[in-house]
């Protein structure tokens, strides 16, 4: 499934999409992001509230295919801004991580 | 990170890496607060640099393209409250007193702050890892102060390499008694 796939069924929602034909192959759910830097693989669809500027870092080394912001959560202009520019996919999902992980392997 | 010991293994190697002969790590201990400083004598950073070090993007590394230590060190510190700041001179500013110095501040009582961690077990990789550089290591609490001084320990030693095992060795007991006593 590719991050536009994931787009269609409309329960997640684009804040930043600059690669929308990247495959999803895994998924990986962390907040601790030097944790996440170490364990997340390319291609992963990578699960986080958190959504300081680092995290477009983390997906940047780890080669996620994106990046999914659980509880509603969203971007400022700013940190959307760069991650156009750093061509980081980022989605955001209303509910819990654990929502958006059934979600996606229903979907993947 | 998961411990703020690793935190202070990662900001230390930039000191090595902006060769410095002299690295002070202080760890600080109040009722409420944790304060980290590094001070070095390495070769400082450029104006462009100094703008740029808390953006993750930017990287001392040629080999990717982010550099994540002192982002992270600001990112942990500001999740309890706390704060970050980088001062540094450039050898090309000042030839003699060039340096580094970074500084963050822990609340520890925030529910978000990490566990400081094996400091001894840090100090003893850092000085395994570059026998070469010097290393300060200070940690004050509210009811000690706990030092290490390699400049002392390399008089003593009279040219035993201080990555030697048994150096190694006394180095943890050293500040493992520091910490019990």
């Amino acid at each position: 499934m590719t991050v536009n796939g994931l787009l269609e069924g409309g329960d997640f929602k684009a804040l930043s999409l600059v690669e929308g034909e990247r495959e999803i192959s895994g998924v990986y759910i962390g907040d601790l992001l030097s944790w996440v830097m170490g364990k997340a693989k390319s291609g992963d669809a990578w699960i986080t509230i958190m959504s300081n500027v680092n995290i477009l870092a983390v997906a940047a080394l780890t080669d996620c295919a994106c990046i999914i912001l659980s509880e509603g959560v969203t971007l400022t202009e700013e940190i959307t801004r760069t991650a156009k520019a750093k061509g980081i996919n980022v989605l955001t999902f209303s509910g819990s991580s654990y929502d958006a992980a059934v979600s996606l392997e229903k979907l993947l | 990170m998961k411990e703020l010991a690793l935190n202070i293994l990662d900001i230390a190697e930039n000191s090595v890496k902006a060769e410095a002969t002299l690295a002070k790590i202080s760890i600080e201990q109040t009722d409420t607060q944790i304060i980290l400083t590094f001070t070095d004598n390495g070769i400082g950073m450029t104006e462009e640099i100094r703008q740029t070090v808390t953006d993750p993007f930017y990287t001392t590394r040629t080999t990717r393209k982010v550099g994540m230590g002192l982002p992270l060190l600001k990112l942990e510190a500001e999740m309890t409250g706390g704060s970050m700041t980088v001062t540094s001179k450039h050898i090309s500013e000042d030839p003699i007193n060039h340096g580094t110095e970074v500084c963050a501040v822990f609340y520890k009582n925030h529910i978000d702050c990490i566990p400081l961690g094996d400091v001894v077990e840090t100090v003893a990789t850092l000085i395994q890892g570059h026998p070469d550089t010097d290393f300060l290591f200070t940690h004050k609490t509210e009811e000690k102060e706990i030092t290490l001084d390699t400049r002392e320990l390399r008089e003593v030693l009279e040219g035993v390499p201080l990555n030697t095992y048994e150096v190694i060795k006394w180095i943890k007991e050293f500040l493992k008694e520091q910490y019990i006593n």
